[in-house]
């Protein structure tokens, strides 16, 4: 469990005069439950881009499993799944027909596709619905399936931008207990998050960015143990994200402008 | 408490919801990379006052004309085309998806009598309304000027005529909006309107060919229209113009019941939508149904020969064939095309010209013609991906196969279709010697591999997202079409001096071996493009994805 799954040196991307990620250094270690932090607009889902291809760095690299992103992209591409900010779905495809789609992309043979498809569409409650496209599906329905595609051909590194987002209950307790199960079999997954409870009860390890620069990384009890005082061990990630985040005071709204809503 | 002080007042609101749609407008102009917007806002602007203010004066005229020369009755002529052009233009521009809803504004706290008269307000807005309001003033105009004693009469009549126009339109629109609002629905629709516009290439002929015989089964028809309201309007002036004061409350109290009638479907429907309507297109989900693991999969592979991801691009080309009515229904139109230009310009008895060109020249132009067509959807070939081109970037694989299987698709479709246009052909015109026809088969070849190559790096470079089912803002990348009609040209331009060379030349079968060696060349140049364009791809993912993931 020691090696690393993710490592990245450096990893700037500018758009113009805008660095979104500015010299980040991560490590993830291959088998963890990477929670992936930060306000609206830090660059978390530009860092996920880069890290899948996505998004070409301005500088620096990133090594996935070893492989060196720009010298093996098709190596790499083939080790790890995604589930997108957009999902980048197929819109005009049914669920069945955009997992084959997918899985054959990934060079599996037709049975094997058609088989796990299958599996895939019973576990996320999507098969009751064969004929209907995707255009048709719900906010959450989209998400599932996109979480299919994503593991279908068996990753060793998952990358989930707000995989919870407009899911279901249900649905995102299964996914939950698919996701633990994976990092027990010791795949890696990288997720993004605004519910800090989700990767407070799911991640073993945090990274929170800020900025474009990467402010805080570790376990919860690393970062539990950097908060100052006896209280340390009792606090939420929540907290420690606030006191992290929130530091320099700029992100914290001023409520007494809004005196005459309260 | 809400600290909300009064309710705005009617024409308050009626100026704020004007206010939005001007800010709304105004907002899309200055969103980057659309200057082209203003430029053509400006033209369909120019064009449209153009339009307008030549109907209106065409209207004064014919107006004063038929009240002055004793054809009275004709003026039902004015009021039928403004009629149609009111109620048909909005549905011909309605886009078919969604722009701004005015359903929308129901969460602000406006009672229903004042929605109706915001909707109605909203409707005097449009393009069509506006003309249709100044063509019944230069139709009032003319009449007057022709007979003084007309004014009153016109004056009403105009006023009733506007207010049955507005709330039927509002009605058409209400009811479009509620069909359209459903993707399938949308999409049938707007199959069925290309039906229509492919349909009206075949008026002239159609006239041209039994104009004559079918005279008086329309003349057994045109007593019906006198119930219509254009027709009962035009009796109204007319009556007051004969001092036939029966024919014009008549003909009044006839477009007023039109106008009570509109207006209480239309009240109805405003208040369906007032008190909420589902328009939603996402059905309820079923309860989960276990069923029995597929057995397809043991079947054969009908694209076993391809490579699987370049197998799977063909399949994803074809299922988006299927779904989207817009290109399937166009494929029709190289068919269409061959019967009516056969017609017209070929044969015996060409209804368009006196003395057809030969077949040999007449069958190259026609197939050079509909590759021109079927080709160009492949100058921007990933329109339709959306988000979903993501996944080709995300996937292990060089983009090489995804041209490879999208070109295959391109080029089955543009050979299935000539083919059969060529059947046509040959069913109708008669077939060409045989150094032409495989002259043409070979230029064919030539043509589609050539534009290939090009068209897969104007697919790079200036790609625009297209939406299924919908016409508003559905405009092309202008880049992509000028690089399409650049190759075009080129293309045409090449291949014509060449087809002429069997005259020149004396030997019928050079071009033959021309088109050969050009087919030959243009594949290999084909094939060693999709590499140097697959780096290309990588290069430009990222503007891919932003111009088709908005």
């Amino acid at each position: 469990m020691t090696d690393s799954a993710i490592v990245t040196e450096k990893l700037t991307r500018r758009f113009g005069s805008l660095t979104a990620v500015d010299g980040v250094d991560l490590t993830v270690a291959a088998g963890q439950f990477f929670g992936f932090l930060g306000p609206n607009g830090a660059g978390k889902s530009t860092t996920i881009k880069m890290l899948t291809g996505l998004l070409a760095p301005t500088s620096g690299r990133a090594t996935l499993l070893g492989l060196d992103f720009a010298t093996n992209p098709v190596e790499v591409k083939r080790q790890i799944g995604v589930v997108p900010e957009g999902m980048g779905l197929f819109e005009r495809l049914t669920g069945a027909e955009y997992l084959e789609f997918v899985g054959r992309m990934y060079g599996l043979d037709r049975p094997t596709t058609r088989r796990r498809s299958e599996e895939l569409l019973d576990f996320m409650q999507l098969a009751d619905r064969p004929k209907s496209l995707i255009a048709d599906y719900s906010h959450g329905m989209q998400k599932k399936l996109a979480l299919a595609a994503a593991v279908i051909h068996g990753p060793r590194i998952l990358f989930l931008d707000e995989p919870f987002e407009g899911v279901d209950a249900l649905a995102a307790g299964a996914l939950k207990a698919l996701l633990g199960r994976m990092t027990e079999r010791g795949v890696t997954i990288f997720l993004t998050s605004h519910v800090l409870e989700i990767v407070e009860r799911l991640c073993s390890h945090v990274g929170i960015i800020a900025k474009g620069r990467l402010v805080a990384q570790g376990s919860l009890e690393e970062l539990r143990a950097g908060i100052a005082g006896e209280e340390g061990s009792k606090t939420t990630l929540e907290q420690i994200f606030l006191s992290i985040v929130g530091q320099d005071g700029s992100q914290r709204p001023n409520l007494e402008e809004l005196s005459w809503l309260m | 408490m809400a600290d909300v002080m009064h309710i705005p007042g009617l024409w308050e609101q009626v100026r704020l919801v004007a206010g939005l749609r001007r800010r709304i407008l105004v907002n899309n102009l200055r969103r980057k990379h659309n200057q082209w917007d203003l430029i053509g806002l400006i033209l369909v602007g120019a064009f449209g006052a153009f339009l307008v203010i030549g109907v209106a004066i065409a209207v004064y005229f014919g107006a004063y004309t038929f009240m002055s020369g004793g054809r009275e009755e004709w003026i039902a002529l004015l009021f039928w085309g403004i009629f149609l052009f009111w109620q048909l233009f909005p549905v011909f521009t309605a886009g078919f998806g969604a722009g701004f809803e005015f359903r929308t504004l129901l969460r602000f706290p406006f009672n229903l009598r004042a929605f109706y008269l915001i909707g109605l307000a909203y409707g005097l807005a449009d393009f069509a309304a506006l003309a249709g309001m100044c063509w019944l003033l230069a139709l009032t105009l003319g009449a007057t000027v022709a007979n003084p004693g007309l004014l009153p009469t016109a004056l009403i009549v105009c006023a009733l005529f506007l207010l049955m126009n507005l709330t039927l339109e509002r009605l058409i629109g209400s009811w479009l909006e509620r069909i359209l609002a459903r993707r399938r629905t949308r999409e049938i629709f707007f199959a069925l309107f290309i039906l229509l516009v492919v349909s009206v290439q075949l008026i002239s002929p159609l006239l041209q060919r039994y104009g004559r015989t079918a005279q008086p089964w329309v003349r057994q028809v045109l007593p019906y229209l006198a119930v219509f309201p254009p027709s009962l309007a035009g009796r109204a002036v007319a009556g007051a113009a004969h001092i036939h004061p029966s024919d014009t409350l008549l003909g009044e109290a006839g477009v007023l019941l039109y106008v009570l009638v509109f207006s209480a479907f239309l009240w109805m429907r405003f208040a369906t939508e007032y008190r909420g309507e589902e328009l939603s297109e996402t059905a309820a989900p079923a309860r989960a149904v276990l069923r029995p693991v597929s057995r397809v999969a043991e079947q054969s592979d009908a694209l076993r020969l391809l490579g699987p991801q370049v197998a799977a691009v063909v399949r994803k080309e074809f299922r988006y064939l299927t779904r989207n009515s817009f290109a399937f229904f166009l494929l029709v139109m190289p068919l269409v095309l061959v019967l009516v230009f056969s017609t017209q310009f070929a044969g015996k008895h060409p209804t368009a010209i006196k003395h057809p060109p030969s077949i040999d020249l007449f069958f190259p132009g026609m197939m050079g013609y509909l590759i021109l067509i079927l080709m160009s959807p492949a100058y921007n070939c990933f329109a339709f991906d959306g988000k979903g081109i993501q996944a080709y970037f995300m996937s292990p694989l060089s983009f090489r196969e995804v041209f490879l299987g999208k070109n295959l698709m391109q080029a089955a479709i543009c050979l299935f279709e000539l083919a059969l246009s060529m059947v046509a052909f040959f069913y109708v015109v008669g077939r060409p010697s045989l150094p032409v026809l495989f002259a043409t088969f070979a230029a064919v070849i030539f043509a589609i591999s050539g534009q290939l190559t090009i068209a897969n790096w104007s697919s790079l470079n200036f790609p625009r997202k297209l939406n299924f089912g919908q016409m508003r803002g559905q405009r092309q990348s202008g880049m992509a079409a000028l690089v399409s009609l650049g190759a075009q040209v080129l293309m045409a331009g090449i291949s014509a001096p060449i087809l002429f060379l069997s005259r020149w030349t004396g030997n019928p079968w050079l071009p033959v071996e021309v088109f050969a060696f050009l087919a030959a060349a243009a594949a290999v140049g084909y094939a060693s493009s999709l590499d140097p364009l697959a780096a290309l791809a990588e290069k430009k993912k990222e503007t891919l994805i932003e111009a088709l993931s908005k």
